[in-house]
């Protein structure tokens, strides 16, 4: 048997990275940021989104993918409010580029400031998943502990944002925001950390005007991309 | 548990190669896991020998390494301490392990090898003497 060795030294995403790469390209070209949430389940991130877009409401438009493994009752909660879809995984751990591009495809919304995905319950898998966002945000809730950023180190490296949700909670339960905010940005140092209690509104505000910041930020590469041109 | 799907990429890449050098099929495929990859060596290794037929897979686990923003030395990051233990700056970039990445295929070419020959071997018997 003859044998020849080729050497590669290539990610094993490589091809998935470079569409995301693409996906990211063309959604700042439309002027839409998009965000995927990453938490564990039961953070609320689907409590937040629908926080965020009761604070929007009329001023900036935006729409939802939700991922879960099963059921729509995620899609249920925000349709109401704004656009969205279910994606169903069917088991997956993890959202990948093609359910998402479906999930586009299937809202057919044109002029998008935010497109959120809010990824699977997981702070594990998704970690690992480009899915051509611009923003990666953890959702951290506090009955969770404070001890989630040394436990999963990926996700918070890989993350611009944390929001620490249901801070209403605090006085019943054991967690420090200054220890969790210390831990996540001892593994990511330019982590912006947010305070909330999504249920009651508190502290959205400052959420989305990181939010609406972090897409005239966009923009303003765009145009500069293009006057260079 | 995402190792199964990740594998399926990494066979896609390895097919990608074998095709292209015309080979029969991979005989060894290397890889590299670092601890900040996202993708745990059993777990690989598992799905690696259950979706691949006959490829031998060797799974090289590298250190996760840094270098620091500020004193410009390399380090190793132990506890995902992403603090440069030198100088305390936390600006610091991973330079290697944050990934799960193809590093070479061992083709089976014997079969082109096989057919080079022969196509000499014509060229002989018509080349003029």
């Amino acid at each position: 048997m003859t044998h020849r060795t080729i050497t590669v030294a290539r990610d094993v995403q490589f091809f998935a990275k470079q569409t995301a790469a693409e996906v990211r390209e063309q959604f700042a070209r439309r002027g839409t940021l998009v965000v995927n949430l990453l938490s564990s389940p039961g953070s609320g991130k689907t409590s937040l989104l629908q926080a965020t877009a009761r604070h929007w409401q009329g001023r900036h438009s935006m729409v939802v993918l939700v991922g879960d493994i099963a059921t729509d009752r995620d899609a249920q909660r925000l349709t109401p409010l704004v656009p969205a879809v279910q994606l169903t995984t069917g088991g997956a751990c993890h959202l990948d580029l093609a359910l998402v591009q479906r999930g586009w495809d299937a809202l057919a919304e044109e002029n998008v400031e935010f497109l959120f995905v809010e990824n699977v319950g997981n702070l594990v898998c998704p970690a690992s998943h480009d899915l051509g966002e611009h923003l990666r945000v953890i959702v951290l809730s506090v009955p969770e502990g404070d001890d989630k950023p040394a436990k999963y180190p990926k996700a918070f490296r890989t993350s611009q944002a944390l929001v620490i949700n249901k801070t209403d909670l605090l006085p019943y339960v054991p967690f420090s925001v200054a220890h969790a905010t210390e831990d996540a940005q001892q593994i990511q140092p330019q982590l912006e950390v947010f305070s909330v209690a999504a249920l009651h509104g508190t502290g959205i505000e400052s959420w989305c005007s990181f939010l609406e910041q972090q897409r005239q930020k966009l923009l303003a590469v765009q145009q500069a991309s293009q006057n260079q041109q | 548990m995402h190792e199964f799907s990740l594998v399926r990429s990494l066979l896609e890449q390895v097919e990608r190669i074998v095709t292209e050098q015309g080979g029969r099929a991979a005989v060894e495929v290397r890889v590299e896991i670092g601890p900040l990859s996202g993708v745990e060596p059993l777990l690989v290794k598992e799905a690696f020998s259950q979706l691949s037929v006959d490829a031998t897979l060797i799974i090289d686990e590298v250190p996760l390494m840094a270098r620091c923003h500020s004193c410009a030395r390399e380090f190793e990051l132990k506890d995902f301490r992403f603090a440069c233990p030198h100088c305390n700056s936390r600006e610091t970039s991973i330079v290697r392990g944050d990934t799960f990445r193809l590093m070479s295929v061992t083709v089976d070419i014997s079969d082109v090898v096989a057919a080079a020959r022969t196509s000499d071997e014509l060229l002989e018997t018509v080349s003029p003497s």
